[in-house]
């Protein structure tokens, strides 16, 4: 038996070593708590999340987070079964938007997704509207999570979300976009269905549209 | 960074008056700033007439003994005054310093190779070269004394170089002979320490501070292990774990968010 608290607080103090052996303990008893570890690391994300938002975690500590996360997800992946975060598990979309090229949010966003359980398809930077709805059409992804840092972007986020409905799929998916340059207002402006600025809040907004 | 604290040494002249007066809570005070401030080695010096420094360097390892918890740099220019405290010594430290010049090697090299979790500072300083001022001239006194190390069986990492710093108002090169000096010694010694007193390079000008931060930015991009001086000043820690980022030495900038966590750079907080 490991200690679960202490994995959850290890991680939420960005304490690696500490992660480290308690997920090798983890693997060395047979593999049987991988699931609780990956939640426990979860709740630990979480504790990270809410301490960005508080201002005592930094940009460079939620990719450290995000690595660490990755890092224990890899070395439990065998006892998960090969396909664990697969077939069940909520799909995200997650893209920068056409005409930025900015990604360091957009991998921090995801790692933290991926933290709360969640299949991110990630369409990586300068992504086409047309791609972005052909991906959550073909893979029937109902929650699609637009990034980007240039207020150039809201221009193309609108777009996006007019190609959903060009489409005739706009009910059917709910749309978070996220980033720098989003607000209250851009988010009314473009239509759509919420935004955040800190992965702690995209994670919940996500959570809550997937019945989490 | 290895920063060897400067405090308790005679010269300084609040310190030189704590030691004539025997004032044992000064002495400790000091301790517990710079332990705070996360200095790994404590230096020591009397720094105090010849006559007299044997008793004071005893008076002064005795009372920084009663608090400490990192260990010594037992500081003095005479080699048999070295030789003559050290059993006073509780734990391994540092000895400052060695050199080429006199009998310093014969005296002080056996002391390391027979305590062998003792290391010492090793001046870039004596033989033929005299005082070391080009980068060539550190080097070969670098290399010199490294040599004569080894004859003893004292390895290169048990060493710190100091190549010594000039003061910029005479020597306006000091920062590039020195830093060329550390990349000329590390391409031959990739463990051996360099270190060097980094408040030497404002002596006699304004904004000390603003030399000495611009002075150790340099060198640690040369590659600079360690020096000698004040980590008191905050503005001096924030700028050594600055630039530990830059020179990519620290990972996901831990250690710089972490000091800033703890209140130990940046504005001080407000409770």
């Amino acid at each position: 038996m490991v200690d679960l608290k202490k994995l959850t607080e290890a991680m939420g103090d960005l304490e690696e070593d500490i992660v480290v052996e308690i997920i090798d303990q983890v693997m060395e008893e047979g593999g049987g708590e991988a699931q609780a570890a990956v939640d426990a690391c979860s709740e630990g994300m979480n504790i990270v999340g809410d301490r960005f938002a508080d201002g005592e975690y930094f940009v460079s500590d939620l990719i450290y987070a995000g690595e660490i996360m990755t890092d224990a997800v890899q070395t439990l992946s065998s006892a998960l079964g090969g396909d664990s975060k697969g077939g069940s598990s909520e799909k995200i979309l997650l893209a920068t938007v056409k005409d930025d090229l900015h990604d360091i949010g957009k991998n921090i966003v995801k790692s933290f997704f991926e933290a709360a359980g969640f299949e991110v398809v990630d369409l990586g930077i300068d992504v086409p509207h047309e791609k972005i709805v052909n991906t959550a059409k073909e893979q029937g992804i109902k929650i699609i999570a637009l990034t980007g840092v240039l207020t150039l972007a809201l221009d193309s986020m609108k777009a996006c979300v007019e190609a959903f409905t060009a489409a005739g799929m706009r009910d059917d998916v709910k749309i978070l976009i996220g980033g720098n340059p989003v607000s209250a207002e851009a988010c009314e402006a473009m239509k759509a269905d919420a935004w955040a600025h800190s992965p702690a809040d995209s994670v919940n907004i996500c959570k809550g549209w997937a019945g989490m | 960074m290895i920063v060897i604290g400067e405090k308790i040494n005679g010269a300084v002249p609040k310190t030189g008056v704590a030691i004539a007066n025997r004032d044992a809570e000064y002495i400790k005070e000091l301790v517990r700033m710079q332990e705070t401030a996360g200095v790994s080695y404590l230096d020591v010096c009397a720094s105090t007439d010849a006559d007299i420094e044997y008793e004071a360097l005893c008076w002064l390892i005795d009372t920084v003994q009663e608090v400490n918890t990192i260990p010594l740099c037992v500081d003095s220019p005479d080699p048999e005054i070295i030789l003559k405290v050290f059993p006073r010594v509780k734990e391994p430290g540092l000895i400052n310093s060695i050199s080429l010049e006199g009998n310093k090697c014969e005296l002080l090299f056996p002391l390391l190779r027979d305590n062998p979790e003792w290391k010492a500072v090793a001046l870039c300083s004596g033989g033929d070269v005299g005082v070391s001022y080009t980068a060539e001239q550190k080097a070969e006194l670098a290399f010199k004394i490294i040599e004569r190390a080894a004859e003893y069986g004292v390895t290169e990492d048990r060493l710190f170089l100091d190549l010594l710093i000039f003061d910029a108002s005479t020597r306006n090169d000091t920062a590039i002979e020195f830093c060329k000096a550390i990349r000329m010694i590390k391409e031959r010694y990739p463990n051996t320490i360099i270190t060097g007193a980094l408040s030497n390079v404002s002596f006699t000008l304004p904004v000390k501070k603003a030399l000495n931060m611009a002075f150790l930015t340099l060198a640690m991009d040369a590659g600079l292990d360690s020096f000698i001086g004040d980590t008191t000043n905050r503005d001096l820690k924030a700028l050594m774990l600055a630039t530990n980022i830059l020179i990519g030495k620290d990972k996901h900038c831990r250690k710089y968010t972490n000091a800033y966590r703890k209140g130990e750079i940046g504005p001080i907080k407000k409770d």
